[in-house]
């Protein structure tokens, strides 16, 4: 299958590995974060950690939209979903996030019509078909997903459905970036920047990076060669004394994004002045809300959510893993009380979470960096 | 990439996931796309954000949105 054979070919990848091998400098341990949960999920999966010599770490980044939604809002959701006649929609991984009174699955076996849609424009066609109920679509993601629901708010207006709302919930990448990275406890080299997240916003928003804390920044795909060829990209610039953005991923990051994406999200959305994340506290504009011209179909609006603060469980440590702290299986609960079964913390809901990624294939990594 | 619901260790309904489709059809009156993903898979995509589109024209799609287009069509 071209664009995925040619990424995943195991001689190729080793001959990058050399490559890596060939850039490090003996007696100095490199720490490199990968921001997107896909990078993550693709790292474990394909075994990318096990391809780097021992003084290659790889920390994992706050980028799964999953694991940095707050109980408080997942009860908000769980509390919209149980107002008479709501038919409540999200994505699949939403569903068994966690919190302080159960998941939005628990709330489905308790009654409440909660639906999986793969994408908001399936909302919009379940309220159209349902012009009798009130139709919630639980907003997520990063700059992904952000504009898929900035287009279908857009539709639902001009198409005129009264019975369409969006719990919006969408996030920015570079406020959590900047919030690590002055975070005392956190010391990285390099960041391997978000592929997809590119598409949209460009490379140009990365730029503070290099500029202001003097880190490296390389956007990458997600097959193993890419993230291995970003790594050694990362590495050469270390070497080289260079500090900058670069784009590994030029087959679909253009360097100034979706102008146009950009336009409907500026429509349709304005920053919170501050918004929480689960483990990383409140992050001042951060997060995303319907902007005035759109707010007759913001769920919050229309309905009231409780918006009760509810504290991570203490015996998580899903913040501490999002910012590279401890490695997941260093967390008290990891792979005994929570499990992708039973997840007591987000990072072990979605499989792009670094909990989950390690449970399903860390197993090998962990053995490595025992010995 | 995608891959199905039979894989445990990954869903496709988490739609935070770029897939990489190719255009099957276009329904320009409602500006969306028949798109087909390289297992096969077809779903309407959402292509305001992408320009004008043919049959053949590969996209990466989030959230059943076209984000960009890609070089090369992806093939099944």
């Amino acid at each position: 299958m071209r664009f995925v054979d040619e990424f995943r070919d195991p001689n190729l990848g080793r001959v990058v590995a050399g490559q890596i091998l060939a850039a490090v400098e003996p007696g100095r341990h490199y720490k490199v974060m990968e921001v997107c949960g896909g990078h993550t999920h693709s790292i474990y999966k394909y075994g990318v950690d096990d391809l780097l010599p021992a003084n290659v770490e790889l920390v994992h980044g706050p980028g799964c939209p999953v694991c940095v939604i707050p109980m408080g809002r997942v009860d908000d959701g769980i509390a919209l979903a149980h107002e008479p006649g709501v038919i409540f929609t999200c994505f699949g991984d939403m569903m068994r996030v966690p919190g302080s009174r159960g998941s939005l699955l628990e709330a489905k076996a308790a009654g409440a019509d909660v639906r999986m849609v793969y994408s908001p424009l399936d909302a919009l066609r379940i309220a159209k078909a349902n012009p009798d109920r009130e139709v919630v679509f639980y907003a997520i993601g990063f700059e992904t997903t952000a504009p898929s629901t900035a287009l279908t708010l857009m539709r639902a207006k001009a198409e005129g459905v009264p019975n369409f709302s969006v719990m919006c919930n969408h996030v920015t990448i570079v406020p959590p970036l900047r919030a690590l990275l002055e975070s005392p406890d956190l010391r990285l080299d390099g960041f391997i920047g978000p592929g997809h997240v590119c598409t949209v916003v460009g490379a140009r928003p990365l730029r503070f990076i290099p500029a202001q804390y003097g880190k490296p920044v390389v956007v990458a795909g997600f097959e193993p060669l890419d993230i291995l060829q970003a790594i050694h990209m990362i590495l050469r610039q270390l070497a080289e004394g260079r500090c900058e953005v670069e784009n590994q991923y030029t087959r679909v990051v253009p360097a100034e994004g979706n102008p146009r994406a950009l336009e409907v999200m500026a429509q349709v959305f304005e920053l919170r002045p501050h918004f929480e994340w689960r483990g990383l506290g409140f992050i001042s504009q951060s997060g995303l809300k319907l902007s005035p011209a759109f707010a007759d179909l913001d769920a919050e609006i229309r309905f009231g959510v409780p918006g009760v603060r509810v504290a991570d469980p203490k015996a998580c440590q899903c913040g501490e893993v999002l910012k590279g702290v401890i490695k997941p299986w260093e967390c008290k609960v990891f792979g005994t009380a929570c499990t992708p079964e039973r997840p007591i913390g987000t990072c072990m809901v979605s499989s792009e979470g670094a909990c989950a990624a390690y449970y399903n294939f860390g197993r090998f990594a962990r053995e490595r960096e025992v010995v | 990439m995608t891959s199905g619901c039979d894989d445990p260790f990954h869903c496709v309904t988490c739609s935070d996931e770029g897939v990489e489709m190719h255009v099957v059809a276009v329904d320009e009156d409602r500006g969306l796309a028949l798109c087909a993903a390289p297992d096969g898979t077809r779903s309407s995509v959402e292509i305001a954000l992408v320009g004008a589109v043919g049959p053949g024209d590969g996209l990466l799609v989030h959230a059943g949105t076209a984000l960009t287009r890609l070089t090369e069509a992806p093939v099944p």
